[in-house]
């Protein structure tokens, strides 16, 4: 078995409510393997995408710890969190969450130029190219069609090369011929980088292409659900 | 039909609150408070200058005539129309302690002054008794600034001419002063029976004379202006009564109040920009209601309406709390403003300022919501999502675009008519017109190098620079509407800055350069040659003119009212220097006709200046007719002469034959150049050699010259700064409005990677660039204008004023970065998750 890259225990996470506290994951444990694929599946409200925010170091987990690279999240602050995810993460939304004042080229290089990238632009060009957007380099977030703002942010999350890829429901917002396109996209993009992705996912179609699947059910696994 | 749905929907809306429109209201607000208030405290003081007319001007009329007493004939006149007369006769005079000697506008009075009002003095006394004197010496009264000057204390000795006087307290008001304009030197009153002693008042001197008037109740003045002229016609009198009774500053403040209005409307301009901004971010936050309504079947119409109403009822509130506060501020400021002011004012709540401002409001708020409000109507459900995402907006049809023209020329009309001086307000509207163009594409062009600059080889590897270059030049930016509202406060500002200082360069640095240190007067035919003579002996003196002088008033040319030919030209205007010469005067140029024979005696010959005969149309062979000491001379052109009078020397408009004014009274002007080191000893010598003459340091006269001029440039500054206020408050409107956009922003770089310093940096320095672009925009602007004053207002040369440009630059860089970053804390504290979650 291949060293664990990502290990949650008992990780918890309340929201303030207007009717008071809410729990929205209520203890967590898991591992995973690096270069594992993960998908995490659920009804709406069931605490997925809470998951992997946990996991990203997004959202910090009111109990437990979350580990990742052997760096306990909790520990570190916003900007050691920011650091950490520009070194060693790249994150899929499913709204694409694009900056909108930046071309589509502009849009993947910045984490490689915040990492330091000096082919910080080649290397963005590269990326485009490779989901078929050489084309549209030049082109504003607002310019571009749902699929391929998609593109851009897959082209923007593998750039950097992560050890973790993070996908939210990256086709939620799309039609199922563009969504599929996107997931063979991803899955190539994690197989040429070698990266462990986790994906959030209602279809579960694709997160039959995954090594493993978690099943949540009002913020935890349910046992049921869970394995292939 | 349409409008009552309209109304009902509108009423629905609004239930919502007003909550988006702070930006709104304020500028609108701010922009019809400052408006009103200018407008209000001009009424406060024409207000109180109306009522205070008699005491102004000292009587319930005055007769003033030049360089002469009234004869018994005239006084007799006088007498027959009024209940009570009072003498006054005014001049200039050195007032002399010991070594120390200091320039003096004396006022000699009779018993009867002050017909209206009370002089106040310190210590309390009457002002009979203070100039009864003491210790059997004529007394006198003093402004406090020329005790000062002069180190004197109540109850010291001092002389004028030859008479000493003593001073038995300081002026601390004088009734009539706001009447006696611009004076070179402080203020001494004395008794006209002890000033005759003083040797001061001889043929020839410049002095003026008024008498004033105690009228019957109910006298027509109009009938006894007319009477008058013509009973006094030999001695040219000049008659001013209550119905205007101080005319100067009447004028004066009426033109500062005009064009503090065009400033404030300055102000209203650039306070449109954010009122425009608002409604759009309204208008782009209905969409999905626009499109809701279009699709249950409201037309285009309907939508204008619905909106239209709502922005209505909007501006009636700003307009109210504008108005409030314009009308509240002078009032609730009033004792401050009293006391800073030399003459009456009444603070009181004033109706036109207010219908002014109010309509001012209400066309700027249509103008600069017409077509945001057109534009919403033109949005198609269909497309409404991408347009609005994309900022791809239609031009509005085209019954919108000829109703924001006839807005803006009813603005402009309203503001030319109303202010009193349309070519001024006229041309300032085309300045800002200019400067709102010129913005509007600056503003473009900024986004447009920002979006080149940001894609730049050099920046890669510089992510912070990078993203802040590309959040200037990106689609829905922030550049226009900061460049635009900024940009135009600061340009303003600029103008007024540039025009300032090309104003105080040309005053201060110029003028002394060329400018002699001294102009002597009054000196006597039989004291002139003892005066070259001390001159000619002084190393320190570089160049000696001397010239006879009388003063007269251009009556005829060519046998018609002078000031029907020649309009309102300033040489008929008032008195004028003459002087007479029997050879061409040394360096001077003849441009047409000659010069007389030495010996001619003939009928009276004219050499006129060149320039100023061009502009009155006058030509060789016209006739002039002068009243100079009550004696009417008519005289022919004979010749036109080139005269500089911007160099502060010598300089007659009408020079004649000596035969021409052979027997009136004169006396010798003198411009003396000396180094500074041999001013002092020059200006003792003369007055200590003789008393009667007057030493006017033309050093002194330029600096308080300076100084009224700096009061009003404070003025114009404090209107400015008004309109950078509402810049101001357009920028807050600007950066809350983008909070939301920047949050998002902060929120994906933080997922990318981005620490908070970096997005910090990055806000700072979009926000710095913004900043700058105004800035030098503004400079640009500014400059522009300041050019076009100084070159054809004030016929200047214009000189670039680099400190003033730099505070505007840094000035635009520091307000923007403020108001930017007081906006940065909540995109930089809110965590990623909660962003990015609620806009999935």
């Amino acid at each position: 078995m291949s060293e664990t890259i990502l290990e949650l225990k008992d990780a918890r996470l309340s929201l303030k409510g207007n009717a008071g506290p809410v729990d929205i994951l209520k203890g967590i444990s898991l591992s995973v393997p690096r270069g594992e694929t993960l998908g995490l599946t659920g009804p709406s409200g069931s605490g997925k995408s809470s998951l992997l925010m946990l996991m990203g170091g997004l959202e910090r987990a009111t109990g437990g710890t979350v580990n990742v690279l052997g760096r306990d999240l909790g520990a570190l602050n916003e900007d050691a969190l920011a650091r950490f995810r520009r070194d060693h993460m790249g994150v899929v939304f499913q709204s694409f969450h694009l900056i909108p004042t930046m071309t589509a080229l502009e849009n993947v290089a910045t984490p490689l130029e915040l990492a330091g990238d000096r082919d910080a632009f080649a290397r963005a060009g590269e990326e485009l190219q490779a989901v078929g957007l050489g084309d549209r380099l030049d082109h504003y977030p607002s310019q571009l069609s749902g699929g391929e703002q998609q593109r851009v942010a897959l082209a923007r999350a593998a750039a950097p090369r992560p050890d973790i890829l993070l996908a939210d429901e990256p086709t939620g917002n799309l039609d199922g011929a563009t969504g599929e396109t996107i997931m063979d996209l991803l899955f190539g993009l994690r197989d040429r980088h070698g990266a462990t992705l986790i994906l959030v996912t209602h279809a579960k179609d694709l997160a039959a292409r995954c090594d493993r699947i978690l099943h949540l059910r009002d913020g935890v696994i349910d046992a049921g659900g869970a394995g292939q | 039909m349409s409008l009552r749905i309209a109304f009902r929907i509108a009423r629905r809306e609004l239930r919502g609150g007003i909550r988006g429109f702070r930006v709104f209201l304020a500028c609108l607000a701010l922009g019809v408070a400052a408006i009103a208030a200018v407008g209000s405290v001009r009424e406060s003081i024409q207000a109180g200058l109306s009522r205070e007319g008699a005491s102004l001007l000292g009587g319930d009329a005055a007769i003033s005539l030049t360089y002469q007493r009234a004869g018994q004939q005239e006084r007799a006149w006088m007498e027959t129309i009024s209940t009570d007369l009072s003498e006054i006769i005014d001049f200039r005079s050195m007032a002399v302690v010991g070594q120390d000697r200091a320039l003096t506008q004396v006022k000699a009075v009779d018993a009867a002054y002050p017909l209206y009002g009370t002089a106040l003095l310190e210590p309390a006394m009457p002002l009979a008794e203070a100039l009864d004197g003491a210790d059997g010496l004529p007394g006198a009264v003093m402004d406090p600034l020329l005790i000062a000057r002069l180190r004197l204390a109540v109850g010291d000795r001092f002389n004028l001419g030859e008479q000493e006087f003593v001073l038995r307290a300081a002026l601390v008001r004088e009734p009539d002063n706001a009447a006696g304009g611009f004076g070179l030197g402080p203020r001494t009153l004395v008794r006209t029976q002890d000033l005759l002693a003083s040797g001061l008042i001889q043929p020839g001197t410049l002095f003026s004379s008024e008498y004033r008037l105690r009228l019957p109740a109910g006298s027509d003045l109009g009938a006894l202006q007319a009477q008058t002229k013509e009973a006094l016609k030999s001695v040219a009198p000049r008659w001013r009564d209550s119905r205007d009774g101080a005319r100067g500053v009447r004028i004066f403040v009426e033109r500062l109040g005009a064009f503090l209005v065009l400033v404030g409307l300055a102000g209203l301009a650039v306070g449109g920009v954010g009122v425009s901004a608002a409604v759009r971010a309204y208008l782009d936050e209905k969409t999905e209601t626009i499109a809701t309504l279009k699709t249950l079947g409201a037309q285009g119409r309907t939508i204008f309406q619905i909106y239209l109403i709502q922005i209505g009822a909007l501006t009636i509130v700003g307009l109210t709390i504008g108005l409030a506060l314009g009308a509240a501020l002078p009032v609730v400021f009033s004792p401050m403003i009293a006391a800073a002011l030399p003459i009456p004012a009444d603070f009181t709540i004033h109706l036109r300022p207010l219908a002014e401002a109010a309509l001012y409001g209400a066309l700027a708020a249509l103008l600069f919501t017409l077509w945001p409000l057109a534009q919403a109507e033109e949005v198609r459900a269909a497309t409404l999502f991408r347009d609005a995402a994309t900022g791809n907006r239609r031009w509005p049809r085209f019954r919108y675009i000829l109703m924001t023209g006839i807005v803006l020329a009813a603005l402009v009309g309203a503001a030319a008519w109303l202010s009193g001086v349309a070519k001024l307000a006229l041309w300032s509207a085309a300045g800002l017109f200019a400067a709102f163009l010129a913005l509007v594409v600056a503003g473009r062009m900024v986004r447009a190098a920002a979006r080149w600059m940001g894609r730049q080889k050099g920046l890669r590897g510089r992510p912070t620079m990078r993203m802040a270059l590309g959040a200037v030049g990106g689609p829905g930016g922030e550049a226009s509407a900061v460049v635009l509202s900024l940009g135009l406060g600061l340009s303003v500002l600029a103008a007024v800055g540039q025009i300032d200082n090309n104003l105080r360069g040309a005053i201060q640095r110029e003028l002394p350069e060329v400018a002699p240190s001294f102009f002597v007067v009054d000196i006597q035919p039989d004291q002139i040659d003892a005066v070259r003579a001390r001159l000619a002996d002084d190393p320190g003196v570089r160049k000696v003119e001397s010239a006879p002088m009388l003063r007269g008033v251009i009556t005829r040319i060519n046998g018609r009212p002078a000031k029907e030919v020649a309009a309102n030209h300033w040489v008929v205007r008032g008195d004028r220097g003459l002087t007479y010469s029997a050879t061409k005067p040394p360096r001077t140029t003849l441009s047409q006709g000659a010069w007389w024979p030495p010996d001619y005696t003939g009928p009276p010959l004219i050499s006129f200046a060149a320039a100023e005969a061009g502009e009155i149309g006058l030509t060789l062979g016209d006739t002039l007719t002068m009243n100079v000491l009550g004696r009417d001379i008519t005289g022919t052109i004979a010749s036109l002469r080139e005269v500089d009078f911007s160099s502060a020397g010598m300089g007659f408009v009408m020079s004649m034959n000596p035969s021409a004014l052979a027997g009136a009274p004169h006396t010798f002007i003198t411009t003396i150049y000396a180094d500074q080191a041999a001013e002092a000893a020059i200006l003792r010598d003369l007055s200590t050699a003789y008393p009667n003459i007057t030493v006017i340091s033309v050093r002194n006269a330029i600096s308080r010259v300076a100084g009224l001029m700096g009061s009003i440039a404070a003025a114009i500054t404090y209107g400015a700064l008004a309109t950078l206020l509402t810049g101001a408050v357009v920028l807050i409107g600007a950066a809350a409005a983008g909070e939301r956009a920047r949050t998002y922003e902060a929120a994906v770089l933080k997922t990318l990677g981005a620490s908070r310093a970096s997005v910090l940096a990055n806000f700072a320095l979009r926000a710095a660039i913004l900043g700058a672009a105004a800035g030098l925009v503004a400079v640009g602007a500014g400059g522009a204008a300041g050019w076009a004053v100084t070159h054809f207002v004030m016929e200047n040369e214009f000189a670039f004023e680099p400190v003033s440009a730099f505070a505007i630059v840094t000035g635009g860089v520091v307000v923007t970065m403020l108001a930017g970053l007081a906006f940065a804390w909540r995109p930089l504290s809110a965590r990623p998750a909660q962003i990015l979650r609620a806009r999935e």
